[in-house]
């Protein structure tokens, strides 16, 4: 068998790369490992508005419900309000994971891309080093499937990139591990996705209230692993839901673990080989969003690897022109983000009650960390020393 | 007795992947949905034994 592209995994990344190297008339196979596109579904569900006006997904039928914007909960319950025009990133659609990767799919599909389940890469086809393909299992069969290139776009777990020579492990102080109930018979009264924060609550991550309708919501925590002892995030979703009025009566329709990565990214492109989405680190550290960027990092990808097919040169060279897109569009919101992260994790309960407090009846004209920073700093001149190095980051990435 | 070797409860395993991904060794990958300890690999530094979110994963001395 024998492909001009394999892409490793049929998630919005691999599918989206998939859609865009097909239209630019490469021969394209997806390989996923599960036995159904989209299931079972690893996600919030929450993703911003900003897909609207990139034209990936047809119909509705993926949108559970619309936001009207965002609430965060400090330690103390102090409510920061950001309205949709200003939450940006925190807010958006609460989709149907499984129904929006499988539009993913279907859009690929009718560009002419093949599909391949209970497929599973095993390991990488190398000639004297050089990456010529992957080597899958589908049931009991093993065989060989041949490409000029190969996409990882298989997840936080991504082992392609392993295979490749690029590190992809993660410390545990940049991987978030989550637990989350979809909560029938509960109160939604607005159309607001709600955070919480706290060390007790969730240490290194939050709590999330995400409405699917008036009486249903997906209820999550997400932990910072370093943080975490064997079963923490279960068990401190438990706890927060059983403390909370609206949300105890709730029954359970679905539950699910999650893993999200919310590291700095890693290289992206070798010789015939190109990583994206959670593979390629492509999430938001601080709110641990990346379907955006799967999106947009998939169409780069997949436009990258149309040129490459088209001049036969599949050299990292040549690829780069994915690596130095990404960066351009998102890259440097999530190495300044990452470094809001490290200070974020530094505070106490204390400081972000403060921080809530200063916020609270604060009026956003724009919800930039610059402008933020500058409210608070504001109201607290100390905190100056400690946010100086992210003053700097915010400035530039404004220019 | 040697080390306490990493081993995930299938049952209790939802394949989140969080395991995976952390493994300094890469000693943990998929088999099925689940996750799968190579023993080989395994240094018995737990930090899988604390990723995991619905508490599969334990230490087990052979």
């Amino acid at each position: 068998m024998r492909y001009d592209v394999i892409v490793v995994g049929g998630g919005p990344a691999g599918s989206v790369t998939a859609r865009f190297a097909a239209e630019s008339g490469a021969k394209v196979i997806v390989l996923e490992r599960r036995q159904e596109i989209g299931s079972p579904v690893l996600c919030g569900e929450g993703v911003s508005r900003k897909i609207d006006d990139w034209d990936m997904l047809k119909g509705k039928r993926w949108i559970a419900s619309r936001m009207d914007g965002a609430r965060i909960y400090s330690p103390d319950k102090t409510c920061v309000t950001l309205s949709a025009d200003m939450a940006g990133n925190e807010t958006g659609y609460v989709v149907y994971r499984d129904i929006f990767d499988q539009e993913l799919a279907h859009r690929a599909i009718s560009k002419g891309v093949k599909f391949m389940m209970n497929a599973q890469a095993i390991s990488l086809l190398k000639d004297k080093g050089k990456i010529k393909g992957v080597k899958v299992k589908q049931f009991d069969e093993e065989f060989e499937i041949e490409s000029d290139v190969v996409v990882g776009a298989d997840g936080v777990e991504s082992k392609v990139g392993q295979w490749a020579g690029i590190d992809t492990r993660l410390d545990p102080k940049d991987l978030e591990t989550c637990a989350q109930y979809t909560l029938s018979n509960i109160e939604c009264k607005d159309a607001y996705c709600d955070f919480y924060l706290g060390r007790e609550i969730a240490p290194g991550g939050y709590v999330w209230v995400f409405p699917k309708g008036k009486d249903v919501a997906n209820v999550g925590v997400g932990i910072l692993a370093s943080l975490s002892e064997s079963g923490m995030a279960k068990r401190l979703l438990d706890k927060f839901i059983a403390d909370n009025p609206r949300l105890n009566k709730g029954e359970p329709i679905r539950f699910l673990a999650g893993a999200v990565p919310v590291s700095n990214p890693v290289e992206t492109v070798r010789d015939n080989l190109l990583l994206v989405g959670d593979a390629a680190r492509h999430v938001d550290p601080i709110t641990g969003g990346g379907l955006t960027h799967c999106l947009e990092g998939g169409k780069l990808a997949g436009e990258t690897v149309g040129g490459a097919i088209e001049q036969q040169d599949f050299s990292k060279e040549l690829l780069s022109k994915y690596e130095n897109g990404w960066k351009e569009t998102f890259g440097k919101k999530i190495k300044r983000n990452y470094l809001v992260k490290e200070i974020l994790l530094d505070m106490d309960d204390k400081t972000f009650n403060m921080l809530a407090d200063s916020l609270k009846d604060y009026k956003f004209d724009e919800l930039s960390t610059y402008s933020l920073i500058k409210a608070l700093v504001l109201k607290h001149p100390t905190l100056l020393m400690k946010l100086r190095p992210l003053l700097k980051v915010s400035k530039k990435l404004r220019r | 007795m040697g080390k306490p070797k990493a081993k995930v409860d299938r049952v209790k395993c939802l394949g989140c992947g969080g395991c995976i991904s952390v493994c300094p060794q890469d000693a943990l990958s998929w088999h099925g949905y689940r996750a799968l300890v190579n023993e080989e690999k395994c240094i018995s530094c737990a930090i899988c034994i604390r990723t995991c979110p619905v508490g599969a994963i334990s230490g087990e001395v052979k």
